[in-house]
C-alpha cells in the first residue's frame, strides 16, 4: 500500500540531490502514519461488517457471532418492506436533492446580481450549513409544535390547522423542507464559486451577438457552470446518504414509517431490534451505494483531467 | 488545476469592467463593474430583491427565532401566539449549570472529541496529503478513491461494526473512542483536501529549498507548510464542525462519560414534554461557536467543502 522503500543504497546515494527512489521513500513515510490508521479504521470494520452480514450476533453474555449463511442476504432480498422503504429513500433523496439544486442555484443568481452587501447577505445565508442537523430537527419540532410553534401558528393563520409532524404527508415534507432549510446554502455557495468564474469576455460576446439575457443564461452561463453543479450535486448527494439526524429526533421514521428511509431503518434494526446482522446487510448495500457515487465523483474529476 | 479557475476571472473581469464601461452608457447607477449582460432592468431588480428578502426571513427566522426564546421567560414560550416582546433572562442559561443540569461535561466531552479528533485530522492529513500530492508510486488513483470513499461511507454503516469493534477493546463511552469515530470522517477528508491544497504548490519551490540544502523534512516544514496555513485553518474548523455536530456517532457510542452537547440537546426530548427554553439555550451555545468559526474561513469554505474540487468565491 505505502510505498516506503527506504533501503540501504538509497541511503547510500544520498548524496544525490534528488535521488528518485529516495523521494518515494521519504512520501511513503509521510503517508505511513496517516494511512495505517485510516487502514485500521476502515478495513478492520469492514471486515467486520461483511463478517457480520453472513452472521447472527449476540451480545448479551459476551460477544458471540453464529455462522448463519445467507439468511441474513435472503431476508434482504425478499423482505416486503425494503423496497418501500429504499423506494422512500429514493423519493427522499430525489426530493431534496432537486429542490437544494433548483433552489440553490436560483439563490446564486440572485445573489450574483448583487454588488452591494453581496458578502454580508451570502454570509447570513450560509448560516444554516453550520448547524448541527440534530438541532436543526430539534428546532423544527419547536417551530411546528401544534400548540406553541411560530410555524404552526402562522400555518393556522393560513387555515392548516393539523399537527404537522403527525400526518405522513405533512410529516414527509416538513423533513424535506428542514434538510432544504440547511443545505440550499451550500449549493448557493458551490454555485456561485462557479458563477464568479464565467470570463468577462465570454458573456459580453455573447450580449454583442444579440443574445438577451435569458439567451445568455441558458446558453453561455449554466454550461460553462455545469461542471461545477455536477460537483455540488454528487457531493450533496455523498453527505445526502451519510446523514439521517435529523429524521431521527423528529419523526424517528414515522408516522407509519412514512419518513423512515434506510438509515433509520438500519439504526433501529442494530440498536432498537439487536438484529445486528440483518442490519449489516442493510449497511453493505448502502456502502454500495455511496461507492457508486464517490466513482462517479472521482471520473468525473479524472475526465476532465482535474485529479489531484 | 481544479474545475474553475477564478484567478483568471478576477484578472479578466478588472479590465474588462473597462470596457463594458465604455461601452454601455446606460450602466447606470449599479456601479461601473457590469458588463452589459448585467444591466438588469427595475423589473428584474425588483424580482431578485424581493426573492433574496424571501431567502433571508426562511433563512434567519428559525435562527432568530431560537435566540429570542433562549432569553424569554417559560410563560412567553408557552403562549398560543408567539410573543415577540418580553422581558428577557438568563434562567435558561444558568439553569443550563444549575440545578441538577450539568452542562459542563458535556461541553468538556464535546471540546475534547471534536478538538482531539480535528487537532489529529489535520496533523496525520498534512503528512499524508503532502505525501499523496508529491508521491509517484504506483497505484496511487487506487489509494486516493480509496481514501475519498471512506470518506462518503455512509455513517450507518460504519457505526455497526466500529460498535462490535469499540465494545470488545472498552472504548465505548470513552472520549478516546469518539475521537477514533470521528477519525473514520475527518482523517480521510483531511488527507484528500490537504492533498489538493499541497498540489497547487508549485514543486519548484521544494527542489531550490532542496538545492540550498534542506532536507525533505526541512522543505516541507518551512517551505510549504507555510504557504498552505489557509489550507490547513481550514481543513482544522472544517473537521471541528463536522465531530462537533455528529449525532449519530454520538449516540451510539456515548455515554455517562462521553456525552456530548448535541446529545445533551435531544436529551431535552423526555416523555413527559420539552423544555423548550433549555433546548434553545443549548441550541445557542451549540451552533454560535460553529458560525463563526466557519465564517472565518468563509474564503476557502467552497475549496474545503467540495474537497477541493472548485476553488475561489
Amino acid at each position: 500500500m505505502t510505498t516506503d522503500t527506504e533501503s540501504p543504497t538509497t541511503a547510500a546515494r544520498s548524496a544525490d540531490p534528488a535521488p528518485p527512489r529516495r523521494r518515494i521513500g521519504f512520501t511513503g513515510r509521510m503517508m505511513a502514519p496517516g494511512i495505517a490508521l485510516l487502514a485500521a479504521l476502515t478495513v478492520l470494520p469492514f471486515v467486520t461488517i461483511v463478517v457480520m452480514s453472513f452472521s447472527e450476533v449476540h451480545l448479551l453474555g459476551g460477544l458471540s457471532l453464529d455462522f448463519a449463511g445467507l439468511s441474513n442476504w435472503a431476508r434482504f432480498f425478499t423482505d416486503p418492506e425494503m423496497g418501500w422503504f429504499w423506494l422512500r429513500t429514493a423519493l427522499y433523496f430525489v426530493l431534496t436533492l432537486g429542490l437544494e439544486m433548483v433552489l440553490g442555484v436560483l439563490l446564486a443568481l440572485c445573489v450574483w446580481r448583487l454588488i452591494r452587501g453581496r458578502n454580508l447577505v451570502l454570509s447570513m445565508l450560509l448560516l444554516p450549513m453550520f448547524v448541527a442537523p440534530v438541532l436543526v430537527g430539534l428546532l423544527g419540532r419547536f417551530l411546528v409544535d401544534p400548540t406553541i410553534g411560530l410555524y404552526s401558528w402562522l400555518l393556522e393563520q393560513l387555515g392548516y390547522g393539523g399537527d404537522v409532524l403527525g400526518g405522513t404527508f405533512s410529516a414527509f415534507a416538513a423533513v424535506v423542507a428542514m434538510d432544504v432549510w440547511e443545505w440550499t446554502p451550500l449549493i448557493a455557495l458551490i454555485t456561485l464559486a462557479g458563477l464568479t468564474s464565467v470570463p468577462l469576455p465570454l458573456r459580453e460576446a455573447a450580449a454583442l451577438d444579440g443574445a438577451g439575457r435569458w439567451q445568455t443564461l441558458r446558453h453561455i452561463v449554466l454550461p460553462s457552470i455545469s461542471n461545477v453543479l455536477l460537483v455540488a450535486l454528487l457531493i450533496r448527494a455523498m453527505d445526502a446518504i451519510r446523514y439521517f439526524d435529523i429524521i431521527w429526533v423528529t419523526t424517528n421514521g414515522g408516522p407509519a414509517n412514512a419518513t423512515k428511509i434506510v438509515p433509520v431503518r438500519l439504526y433501529e434494526t442494530a440498536f432498537r431490534f439487536f438484529d445486528f446482522g440483518y442490519a449489516a446487510v442493510i449497511g453493505l448495500a448502502m456502502l454500495l451505494a455511496s461507492i457508486v457515487i464517490a466513482r462517479t465523483f472521482v471520473r468525473m474529476l479524472d475526465r476532465k483531467g482535474l485529479a489531484r | 488545476m481544479s474545475v474553475v479557475d477564478t484567478a483568471d476571472s478576477r484578472a479578466a473581469s478588472a479590465p474588462g469592467g473597462g470596457t463594458a464601461d465604455n461601452r454601455g452608457g446606460t450602466v447606470g447607477t449599479r456601479g461601473s463593474r457590469l458588463s452589459p449582460l448585467e444591466r438588469t432592468g427595475t423589473g428584474t431588480r425588483v424580482v431578485i430583491g424581493v426573492a433574496l428578502a424571501l431567502a433571508l426571513l426562511w433563512t434567519l427566522v428559525p435562527l432568530v427565532w431560537m435566540l429570542l426564546s433562549s432569553f424569554k421567560p417559560s410563560e412567553a414560550i408557552n403562549s398560543a401566539e408567539p410573543q415577540w416582546l418580553f422581558s428577557p433572562t438568563l434562567q435558561h442559561y444558568t439553569g443550563l449549570f444549575t440545578g441538577g443540569n450539568e452542562l459542563a461535561p458535556y461541553l468538556w466531552h464535546s471540546v475534547a472529541a471534536a478538538g482531539g479528533s480535528a487537532v489529529l485530522s489535520v496533523i496525520l492529513g498534512a503528512l499524508a496529503g503532502y505525501g499523496l500530492a508529491r508521491s509517484g508510486m504506483r497505484g496511487k488513483r487506487h489509494l486516493s478513491f480509496w481514501i475519498i470513499s471512506t470518506r462518503m461511507a455512509p455513517i450507518a454503516a460504519v457505526v455497526l461494526p466500529l460498535f462490535l469493534m469499540f465494545r470488545q477493546v472498552g472504548l465505548i463511552d470513552t472520549v478516546p473512542g469518539l475521537i477514533l469515530a470521528y477519525l473514520t470522517f475527518n482523517l480521510p477528508f483531511a488527507i484528500w483536501l490537504l492533498n489538493a491544497f499541497f498540489a497547487d504548490v508549485p514543486q519548484a519551490l521544494e527542489e531550490s529549498a532542496r538545492v540550498e540544502g534542506c532536507t525533505n523534512w526541512q522543505a516541507f516544514r518551512y517551505v510549504v507548510l507555510p504557504l498552505t496555513k489557509s489550507g490547513l485553518v481550514t481543513t482544522f474548523v472544517l473537521c471541528l464542525v463536522f465531530a462537533w455536530n455528529d449525532y449519530a456517532f454520538a449516540l451510539v457510542f456515548s455515554g455517562p462519560h462521553s456525552q456530548t452537547l448535541p446529545i445533551a440537546a435531544s436529551q431535552l426530548v423526555t416523555q413527559s414534554g420539552i423544555d423548550w427554553g433549555q433546548l434553545c439555550a443549548i441550541g445557542t451555545f451549540v451552533v454560535v461557536p460553529m458560525m463563526l468559526a466557519g465564517l472565518a474561513v468563509r474564503r476557502w469554505l467552497v475549496t474545503g467543502l467540495t474537497l477541493g474540487a472548485v476553488t475561489g468565491e
